[in-house]
């Protein structure tokens, strides 16, 4: 009920959308747990069909329309499409393709169909995680679900922890780098090649503090009601490769499109120029995942070629990435951040054209340097970003203040707090990832 | 654990407390002037101000050709060298607004002597009450409230105030141009604002050679939505006049509200008479409810002829010099019983 209550903040109309996903999969489980032989495939398949349909509707209709619009233009014809005026329901993303992971492990017999439908609904409508992921597998929320859970000291305590610095990361850091990321990509053309390739870096660091703020904030959540949750986040900006990045950020995608779409494929169990394509074709669906544009389709296929890239050299040198932070390594996370980094216009920006004059500024001379005031604010931050992540490099904030002695601890809570109420962006940015 | 939870609660509230401290002595002045400059300036100009003058564009809207960029604040001034008028502005700002920076106003330091509030006619209609720069407006008083500042500075990146989306906002006007009744002492064909708006729109206003004259219906349809409305009790602005008026009288500070002239002659000729019925029976609705006690309403509404409205294509109340100037002398002449002894005749 909290759950429902919480999405119908947004549009309440679209909790039919939800409760829709809900019954397809949990009646089409339920089937495919029946049946024998062929007619399996074909249950998944038409679920599988009715959520992807859904998720087409609202996200994809006018951009497929467009599209059609200007294949027929190609040819000298017009075909006129009347653009729907459609709100994106808020995570529908996210509880389609979680919802469609449940269907699949069902079909796949990893998973026993749920027949409580009111488990299955709370699994898609957990309300800590609903909104932008993590997406869960039922084998894990599930399970968390149906535990019976009393409130603990410990889950309270770690959970206002992870809370508290989830609403730090999103709220001081993310929100105050907007700004001028908003200012440059407004008109880059107004801007010298440094101020904009600032810009572009600022943008790597508020899109990381923007989501990973929300995942750490989703998982305290879910924490202070006893219930464990995925990390979305592992210090994704000290990956020494791209292979790397994609086990660090946003992981429960990745793992996903990992499970449900690139092992199917093939993986990696095929010759190299398969095993290419599939990279691509995952890197690409998973671009297209994120917006109905075809910015977004570049930025994920420009991901999967220069993931490719990186690999096609590693082997050509037999080149494998150590452990440890030596000079070679500290320069491999550089240039990951860097890659990242340029790749991220192509996901910041509106359209082609956009794209066209950031590159256009970044090819002008370095004759101004920023001097806008939230700069200064901002790259601060950022510093304070990278010294959490080294800190807690594959660890989370939560373990690795809970072993202080409680004054550090409370002097950190008292820092976070003050820099949270005094500090904190005061213009309106929702969550980059609420879009999708 | 309920014991280790009240520690910590406590440990929480002491915590927020020191921090308000600090927040109080390094970073509220950087933020009041970045985000409630408005706040700022009454904090700051309110020990030596005699009459405070609360407006919006209306008081500070010049054109190319006016001879003289006074605001009628500064006009009103001239007429009482030796009081000081402070003037607060903030565009498309109304009651709402107004009633939150009284809370700014130390009584203990200085009480000024007199209040002048704009009184915006059309602030009363769905398009203000519903308009998209409401958010903004809402977000500059948000340091008004009466919490610990730092409590205050953290509403405000947390957006706590009335932040609704520019389509929410927009489905309210039009709900209330389709719901609310329009109420004339005579039948009218048109009930609604809606089906007005949707009768001149599709009757049209025609030229002399009988052609259509697109520019003149889009304006007549834009009066129509600007002033075809009745106050009532509910309308949440007289609330906002009420608090306003309320806190005048129980501090004794004498409340002048300036009734800002429209453009009536332009009105009447565009759409009719019923829309000039529409605005005076507004008018003499707050002119009885707020000339009481120590409360006075400075009729201004029909004083201004339509050549001193710097817009001429559409509804504002942005006058000429010579249109600033007749509102500052009405001011002047109700003020004038009250400082009589300051007045002088400068024009």
């Amino acid at each position: 009920m909290a759950s429902c209550y919480f999405y119908m903040a947004f549009i309440p109309k679209y909790i039919l959308v939800l409760f829709l996903i809900i019954i397809i999969d949990y009646c089409a489980a339920l089937i495919i747990e029946q049946l024998q032989g062929r007619m399996r495939l074909v249950c998944l398949v038409a679920s599988l069909a009715a959520n992807i349909l859904l998720l087409g509707f609202f996200k994809y209709f006018n951009f497929v329309n467009e599209n059609i619009e200007q294949f027929f233009l190609l040819f000298g014809k017009e075909y006129h499409s009347s653009p729907y005026d459609l709100i994106l329901p808020i995570g529908l993303s996210f509880h389609t393709f979680q919802s469609m992971s449940y269907t699949i492990e069902v079909y796949r017999g990893r998973q026993k169909a749920e027949q409580h439908l009111g488990y299955f609904a709370n699994y898609v409508l957990f309300f800590p995680q609903m909104v932008a992921g993590p997406i869960e597998r039922y084998e894990t929320l599930g399970t968390e679900l149906k535990t019976e859970h009393r409130p603990v000291y410990e889950n309270l305590s770690e959970g206002m922890r992870l809370v508290l610095f989830g609403l730090f990361v999103k709220m001081v850091i993310a929100d105050n780098i907007a700004p001028y990321v908003n200012q440059i990509y407004l008109d880059p053309s107004k801007y010298s090649a440094s101020e904009v390739l600032v810009a572009v870096f600022l943008f790597s660091f508020q899109i990381y503090a923007d989501f990973f703020g929300y995942s750490t904030i989703a998982v305290g959540a879910a924490r202070l009601l006893g219930i464990r949750i995925m990390d979305n986040f592992k210090t994704p900006y000290l990956s020494r490769s791209l292979t790397e990045f994609w086990t660090r950020w946003h992981i429960s995608l990745s793992t996903w499109f990992r499970d449900y779409l690139y092992i199917p494929l093939g993986g990696n169990r095929v010759k190299i120029p398969r095993w290419s394509l599939n990279i691509l074709i995952v890197f690409t669906v998973s671009g297209l995942w994120h917006g109905a544009s075809w910015t977004f389709v570049v930025w994920g296929a420009l991901h999967g070629i220069m993931l490719l890239l990186e690999r096609y050299f590693s082997m050509a040198l037999n080149f494998k990435v150590t452990k440890g932070w030596n000079f070679l390594n500290i320069f491999l996370v550089l240039k990951t951040l860097a890659v990242t980094s340029f790749i991220w216009i192509f996901f910041r920006a509106e359209d082609f054209e956009k794209v066209k004059q950031i590159f256009t500024a970044l090819g002008k001379g370095f004759n101004r340097i920023p001097s806008n005031p939230s700069v200064s604010l901002s790259l601060f931050f950022i510093v304070v970003l990278i010294l959490s992540d080294l800190v807690l490099y594959n660890s989370r904030f939560d373990k690795g203040v809970g072993r202080l002695k409680p004054a550090y601890r409370w002097s950190i809570y008292t820092l976070l707090i003050f820099c949270l109420f005094a500090l904190s962006g005061a213009q309106k940015f929702t969550f980059i990832y609420f879009q999708f | 654990m309920v014991k280790k939870i009240v520690i910590r609660m406590v440990l929480l509230v002491f915590i927020i407390t020191t921090l308000n401290f600090i927040y109080n002595s390094v970073f509220y002045e950087k933020d009041l002037k970045e985000h409630s400059k408005e706040q700022y300036d009454i904090k700051r100009l309110q020990p030596k101000t005699d009459i405070f003058y609360f407006g919006e564009s209306s008081n500070i809207t010049y054109t190319d050709s006016d001879s003289i960029k006074t605001s009628i604040a500064d006009i009103m001034n001239f007429f009482f060298p030796s009081l000081q008028v402070t003037m607060i502005n903030k565009s498309a700002s109304h009651a709402g607004i107004f009633k939150h920076w009284l809370n700014c106003i130390n009584l203990k330091e200085n009480k000024p002597k007199a209040l002048v509030v704009t009184l915006n006619l059309r602030s009363f209609d769905a398009a203000w009450i519903h308009s998209k720069l409401e958010t903004p407006l809402q977000q500059s008083v948000v340091f008004t409230r009466h919490l610990p500042n730092l409590i205050n500075r953290f509403a405000l990146s947390l957006q706590a105030f009335d932040n609704k989306t520019d389509r929410q906002r927009d489905k309210a006007i039009l709900k209330d141009w389709e719901k609310t009744k329009l109420r004339f002492p005579y039948n009218f064909k048109y009930n609604t604002v809606r089906q007005w708006d949707d009768g001149m729109a599709r009757e049209g206003l025609y030229k002399a050679d009988c052609s259509r004259d697109s520019s003149k219906t889009a304006l007549a349809c834009h009066y129509i939505k600007s002033y075809a409305f009745n106050i009532t009790e509910n309308n949440p602005r007289i609330k906002d006049f009420d608090a306003i008026a309320d806190w005048c009288q129980k501090n004794q500070v004498k409340l002048y509200l300036n009734l800002l002239a429209e453009n009536v002659e332009y009105a009447d000729s565009l759409v009719g008479k019923e829309l000039v019925f529409l605005m005076r029976q507004n008018r003499d609705f707050l002119v009885k409810r707020y000339s009481k006690n120590n409360c006075e309403v400075v009729d201004n509404l029909e004083w201004v002829p339509g050549r001193y409205y710097i817009d001429q294509n559409w509804t504002t109340e942005h006058y000429n010099y010579k249109g600033r100037m007749i509102i500052a002398k009405n001011l002047s002449e109700s003020l004038k019983k009250q400082f009589k002894n300051k007045y002088i005749k400068a024009y």
